[in-house]
């Protein structure tokens, strides 16, 4: 079925603007109350500069306008939330034990995880063909071809 | 060899080559380590996947409510055994197909089935809370990424292709 493989970049670019956009949402619902949420928009530091990251970095890892850099302050990012949160047991109600700590199953911190493992494979993988990044290359391409000659 | 068809032998050359102009040129570099990390990735996102299976059909982790139903045992059992199968990379395309597809169909009946609202039929953002939210996020993103994991292949740290390249080390006899 190595056919399939034909559509890898077309299909990985759907994915990356599913991801970003839903990771955007996650910070527009703590900067700009959009999309709406029960908790309100956010008003410590700390919750402040983590839906700056996610709006910004959403949007540009959606788009894929220098999309290896924001993917990797947006998997970060998600590597600190999960460890301030889920794993510390802020999501539990009773304090951890190791198990509890370890498995994202238990502590209701899968959705870090996936995005932090996501991200990382979109620094390693890059922007893909339908992405800001390829078009503007492709600008600078024939900008620099068109000079020389 | 199925590789006829397209002149490409693996995912990885695949990329290697074809695809190396339509990508950024900036950081290029990193590009080798892309099928690595997949690999990784398609382990840890697989294993979750089966412990959500293991969760529902034999009790793991505490059980979850309604697990008796049918169609929950039907669904348990698929994320068993495809998280296990993506994991491990065999028949990756095929479990991950059907994965997917398994997703998808509890999105679609779970969670937006059971939004209250109109505003939660449509946003799945899971921290929201219950009236503006369907939580199926992880769903969504589960259905997404198996469907990445059809369209690319299992990797080279799979059990795929670990058996592929026993074939075809048989096929070619040594001189």
């Amino acid at each position: 079925m190595i056919w399939l493989n034909r559509y890898t970049d077309t299909v990985y670019c759907i994915i990356r603007v599913v991801v970003g956009l839903m990771f955007a949402c996650h910070g527009g619902q703590k900067i700009v109350g959009f999309a709406p949420s029960e908790r309100g928009l956010a008003i410590n530091p700390l919750g402040l500069t983590a839906g700056w990251i996610e709006l910004s970095c959403g949007f540009l890892v959606a788009f894929s306008l220098i999309a290896r850099l924001a993917a990797f302050i947006a998997s970060g990012e998600m590597a600190v939330a999960y460890f301030l949160t889920s794993f510390s047991g802020k999501t539990l109600d009773h304090p951890p034990n190791v198990l509890k700590r370890l498995l994202p199953m238990l502590n209701k911190g899968e959705l870090p995880v996936v995005f932090c493992f996501m991200f990382f494979l979109i620094v390693f993988y890059g922007p893909g063909r339908w992405s800001i990044d390829s078009l503007l290359k492709g600008k600078l391409r024939s900008a620099a071809t068109s000079s020389s000659s | 060899m199925t590789a006829i068809h397209c002149g490409y032998s693996s995912a990885r050359e695949f990329l290697d080559t074809k695809d190396r102009h339509l990508h950024a040129r900036r950081m290029n570099s990193l590009n080798r380590f892309a099928d690595p990390f997949y690999c990784i990735t398609r382990l840890i996102v697989g294993l979750m996947f089966a412990s959500h299976g293991g969760q529902l059909v034999l009790g793991m982790f505490g059980g979850m409510p309604g697990s008796d139903n049918m169609m929950m045992q039907v669904g348990g059992w698929i994320q068993l055994v495809g998280g296990l199968l993506i994991a491990f990379g065999l028949l990756t395309r095929l479990a991950a197909f059907i994965c997917s597809g398994e997703m998808a169909v509890a999105y679609f009946m779970i969670h937006v089935a059971n939004a209250p609202t109109p505003m939660a039929k449509f946003f799945p953002i899971s921290s929201a809370g219950p009236q503006v939210s369907n939580k199926g996020e992880l769903a969504i993103f589960y259905c997404w990424f198996f469907l990445f994991v059809v369209f690319y292949g299992a990797g080279r740290w799979s059990i795929d292709a670990w058996v592929r390249k026993g074939k075809t080390a048989a096929a070619t006899p040594r001189t």
